[in-house]
């Protein structure tokens, strides 16, 4: 610890209570956590040692990361897609709502939110985790030394991959995360003949505007990033053993989901006002 | 040859080494022995770099490897094969491809060169039809050797490793120190394995240094052993009832 800092919280020279000690300590660790993550992050986007290798792991990333997610990710938009309509349907009974507004409104709900923020949130549970985890074991098992004594920049070579597959491969998550969602709502708004297919359909198109698309996929980049970079930063600094890889994993879920969050909230503002 | 002047390495406040100097010479297997938390993993990863050190100095022949930058270490990397105490295979690929990263990490040679250098080092460490297993297929002492055969790999100018026998039967134990020792002289490679286990000392211990509490208490080879005047070491040697039993014999 700095000894500035020392000094200002030594409570025999300035008088200072328990509480504002915890304060400044819990901000030190706060800055210095934000530090290392900039750190690895300029590690992380340094010149490969061999392009060829890192296009291999990148190709299998594609696989495990991308691929992999298509199936959950199907599911989820499927059933979220038909909840939205029937809870639109059941919540516009008044004749004076035109019955199309079902299929807009679930439209518009897959591609603003849910194909971009809720898969993103899935994802954080199912890459992030993963990420985590594996680049963690790695860690507590001393295979990450074992790369970095051969020379290799080990962040470089186990986190960039990572980040190239999703940041290209999530956004095609969210394109068919929209698909299957308005697919899912005309299914089950049809079986429960809450409203016509023809209504839907004409619904789905009415009023459409394309940007809507841009901006889902915008965010979905920037969730992509925020979850492999956390998530593998979580797993990189592991210190222990299996206790805390599964910390880590914890960790990187739940602070990716916070950080989608507020960037949701940011992005939205900044992207659609 | 490596030379270690005046080491020091605390973690939060705590000195774990304590002016550390001693010379690993080349061609020959360099033992660090000690107890378990005496400093011995601390001190051979801040010889290869994995731990920055407070003070002191680290040298590779005329280079003071702690000073260098990035590239300087990359290329002194480049010389250095590590076994580490858990092996630290690559659980995602088979025992050809952990053995083949390093050379096709590091090397432009034809996948044909490739595959015999692969062949040949594999064979070296008696591993024979096992390429397209997984670490998590093999026995513990199918892995060291797996790991040995991926740290000579490139020609290592400079071999660690850390506690190569431990979780290993005797028989396996002494079969791995065989090894290195072979390859520390078919290559003279400068060789420095730490250990606590007896035999080792007593098999490959051409220059010994012992550690108590991170500081350096004796230095000597595996013939002086025995007859030392240094009381931690000595309880150290004869920590067993059959050693002490023998040693009163002796005596």
């Amino acid at each position: 610890m700095h000894t500035g800092f020392k000094n200002l919280i030594n409570r025999n020279t300035i008088n200072i209570s328990n509480f504002e000690v915890l304060k400044y300590k819990r901000m030190i660790k706060f800055l210095i956590q934000l530090g290392r993550y900039f750190v690895l992050l300029k590690k992380v986007f340094s010149k490969p040692e061999k392009p060829v290798l890192y296009y291999k792991q990148t190709i299998r990333e594609f696989v495990f990361l991308g691929l992999n997610s298509i199936g959950i990710i199907a599911i989820i938009s499927f059933f979220m897609g038909a909840v939205i309509t029937l809870q639109t349907a059941y919540n516009t009974e008044n004749p004076i709502y035109p019955k199309y507004l079902i299929g807009l409104g679930c439209r518009d709900s897959m591609i603003l939110e849910f194909s971009s923020t809720i898969a993103a949130l899935i994802l954080a549970g199912k890459v992030g985790s993963n990420i985590a985890s594996e680049i963690g074991t790695m860690r507590v098992t001393e295979q990450i030394d074992a790369l970095e004594i051969m020379g290799v920049n080990s962040a470089s070579y186990l986190i960039l991959p990572k980040m190239i597959a999703t940041l290209i491969f999530n956004p095609f998550l969210t394109l068919i995360a929209i698909i299957i969602g308005i697919f899912g709502g005309w299914i089950a708004g049809t079986l429960a003949g809450v409203i016509t297919s023809e209504n839907f359909i004409y619904g789905i198109q009415y009023a459409f505007i394309p940007y809507y698309i841009t901006y889902s996929l915008i965010k979905t980049v920037f969730f992509a990033f925020i979850i492999t970079s956390v998530s593998a930063f979580q797993g990189y600094y592991v210190d222990g053993g299996s206790l805390e890889v599964g910390r880590a994993s914890t960790k990187a879920v739940v602070y990716s989901s916070v950080l989608i969050l507020l960037f949701n909230v940011i992005l939205t503002q900044i992207l659609l006002s | 040859m490596i030379s270690i002047k005046n080491l020091n390495k605390s973690f939060n406040g705590k000195l774990v080494l304590d002016n550390i100097s001693v010379k690993f010479e080349a061609g020959k297997t360099n033992l660090i022995i000690g107890r378990s938390g005496s400093g011995k993993t601390v001190l051979l990863k801040s010889i290869v770099g994995l731990h920055e050190i407070d003070s002191g100095e680290i040298w590779y022949e005329d280079l003071l490897f702690n000073k260098l930058d990035f590239a300087g270490k990359k290329k002194i990397r480049s010389e250095m094969g590590m076994l580490f105490q858990g092996s630290a295979l690559f659980d995602s690929l088979t025992v050809e491809q952990n053995v083949r990263f390093p050379l096709d990490m590091f090397t432009d040679s034809s996948l044909e060169e490739k595959t015999e250098r692969l062949n040949f080092c594999l064979n070296r460490v008696d591993i024979i039809n096992a390429n397209n297993l997984f670490p998590s297929e093999l026995s513990g002492g199918m892995k060291k050797r797996v790991a040995i055969a991926r740290a000579i790999a490139l020609n290592p100018k400079y071999l660690f490793c850390d506690e190569p026998n431990s979780g290993l039967d005797p028989i396996t134990a002494i079969l791995i120190d065989a090894l290195i020792k072979e390859l520390t002289e078919e290559y003279s490679m400068t060789t420095i394995v730490n250990t606590h286990d007896m035999n080792s000392v007593m098999e490959i211990g051409e220059k010994i240094i012992f550690i108590s509490d991170g500081v350096k208490c004796w230095e000597g080879n595996k013939n002086d052993i025995l007859s030392s005047d240094c009381g931690i070491l000595n309880d150290f040697v004869f920590a067993n009832s059959l050693a002490k039993k023998l040693r009163k014999v002796s005596k």
